[in-house]
């Protein structure tokens, strides 16, 4: 769970301020070492000109004391995103979009005479279906002849992640969880086909890049001092355009998903069935009346989309990036605000990172949500992957208040698919077992047969 | 101006800036690493100027054409 006193662990790597949490409230204090900066950012024009966009994080001056006083210029209270999501989770369109957006606020803040000073994947949140930069002390005042502070940082938390999910295979957005300042442009460079050098922005920021980072690494003497680098203003908005152009004409590389379509073609399900459930778990939700929840294996959305619709938000965590992919793509379409697709890996979750391992949390440390909706898993973490009922209880009544799940028997013709390959070791995976396994966690409210099948939903409360 | 065009001037413009670059301190909390700065200075000359001849080449082609494409130099399209 997050803490709700203390500063919050990802923010301590910035001298310009860090973010605090005080009686559950989320401020960020400015150090007056970036007053100067701060100041510009708020005058300029260019605070309101991103914030009035929907790409920077609104806040107010708060008058509450700072957390270190010695240090502070000014005390911010921003507003809160509903979710905290990392680069590893998003599918190729949401890193994509947050590459868009980072660059654009770049081009917008060089108008304003300021610059990014960092480019992280992980200033950007999804906000309300759109990417959000949520770090307001980003900005520095342009220092003239220098070139992007945050240039390396950008191509190792976008572009080559990018374009490896473009080139190589979507699944190379994992490698955010192993590097956690991005991929490492020579690792990136190894990985790529060689063709990708025949786009011009990947030959530039990504090959050549790597390559000079090589040959010149430590030749800091060759910096002069008195920092007039001559690099143009005109340098900066070329560079800054051919990053946008090259990432803009990406696009995921195609892979092919079983379960992209799995509603559409499935014969496991009737119509009529198909709509007796849905209904079910409309009126489930209603009882449960959540203010968040959390769709496990999501799969494209469909039922996610009972809770979003009523203006409840939703994740969607879903294991199939393809699906996330065309989650987002519906979300974007629709302009939906409370459905946030994720990529998640129920039986390998995504960890804590980090220094300490703290810097970026656990699933679990995120929730937990007022409702937790696992419609058609059961049977996959029970049987293909093994996990006995009992630990499937434990972690759903951990992750959430609430929780409606489905149970598929053996006799479904989805199971007896999974069981065709292998022996049937599974005896204790019936409707009676896993009433009893779950009744050690949960209070079953609601039993509700599937007309027209034989799975059965239930609504259940945490004990 | 053509693609092909721009990838000769971006390669042309990219071996003269090497020649000329000089390295500013970076006055920065992340490591921008120094191999990574001395290679964005090449990359940025060649993409900046190769960002003028373009702007320079639509206004004359405008001009020729007796088009006003003002909107355009402020926005320059992100094609590269």
């Amino acid at each position: 769970m997050v803490s709700s006193e203390g500063d919050v662990a990802g923010s301590f790597r910035d001298p310009s301020g860090f973010v605090f949490r005080r009686d559950g409230v989320l401020y960020r204090q400015v150090n007056a070492v970036h007053a100067d900066d701060y100041d510009h950012l708020m005058t300029s024009g260019l605070y309101d000109d991103l914030t009035r966009s929907g790409s920077l994080v609104a806040h107010e001056e708060a008058s509450v004391e700072a957390e270190a006083p010695s240090k502070a210029h000014k005390v911010l209270r921003p507003e809160v995103v509903d979710f905290v999501s990392y680069p590893y989770e998003w599918c190729f369109g949401q890193l994509k979009d947050a590459a868009l957006v980072t660059l654009d606020i770049q081009r917008r803040a060089l108008g304003a005479g300021m610059s990014l000073r960092d480019a992280s994947a992980y200033n950007i949140q999804f906000h309300r279906g759109r990417p959000l930069l949520i770090d307001t002390l980003s900005f520095e005042k342009l220092q003239p002849g220098r070139p992007w502070i945050a240039y390396r940082q950008f191509c190792q938390h976008f572009l080559a992640p990018l374009a490896l999910m473009s080139y190589t295979d979507v699944r190379a957005g994992d490698l955010a969880r192993i590097y956690l300042d991005g991929v490492p442009l020579d690792l990136a460079a190894r990985l790529l086909p060689a063709r990708a050098r025949l786009r011009v922005p990947l030959l530039l920021h990504l090959f050549l890049h790597a390559r000079g980072e090589k040959r010149y690494a430590g030749r800091s003497e060759e910096a002069g001092s008195d920092g007039r680098g001559g690099f143009t203003l005109q340098a900066f908005k070329g560079l800054i355009e051919s990053l946008s152009g090259g990432i803009e004409k990406l696009t995921a590389h195609e892979q092919r998903s079983t379960w992209v379509g799995y509603y559409g073609e499935a014969a496991h399900y009737g119509p009529d069935s198909m709509s007796a459930k849905k209904e079910l778990v409309s009126s489930l939700i209603a009882d449960a009346d959540p203010a968040l929840v959390w769709d496990l294996g999501a799969n494209t959305g469909d039922f996610s989309r009972l809770a979003s619709d009523r203006g409840i938000k939703t994740i969607a965590f879903e294991v199939d990036r393809a699906c996330v992919e065309e989650n987002y793509r519906r979300v974007k379409a629709s302009e939906e605000k409370n459905l946030l697709p994720l990529v998640l890996d129920l039986t390998n979750p995504s960890p804590a990172i980090g220094w300490d391992n703290r810097e970026r949390m656990t699933v679990h440390q995120r929730g937990p949500a007022d409702l937790v909706m696992a419609l058609a898993l059961v049977h996959h973490l029970a049987i293909a992957n093994n996990v006995p009922l009992p630990r499937i209880a434990e972690l759903l009544s951990s992750l959430g208040r609430r929780l409606i799940i489905e149970f598929v028997p053996k006799t479904d013709e989805m199971v007896q698919r999974l069981l065709a390959t292998r022996e049937d070791i599974f005896a204790d995976y019936t409707r009676a077992v896993f009433e009893k396994d779950f009744e050690r966690h949960f209070e079953i409210e609601r039993v509700e047969e599937i007309a027209g099948s034989e799975r059965v939903l239930y609504l259940m409360r945490a004990r | 101006m053509n693609t092909l065009g721009s990838r000769v001037t971006v390669v042309v413009v990219l071996v003269l800036a090497f020649s000329f670059t000089v390295i500013p301190v970076a006055d920065a909390y992340i490591d921008p690493g120094s191999g990574s700065f001395i290679i964005q200075m090449a990359i940025g000359a060649a993409l900046g100027l190769s960002l003028s001849i373009k702007l320079f080449w639509r206004r004359l082609v405008s001009l020729f054409s007796g088009r006003k494409q003002d909107q355009e130099e402020e926005n320059p399209p992100a094609d590269r």
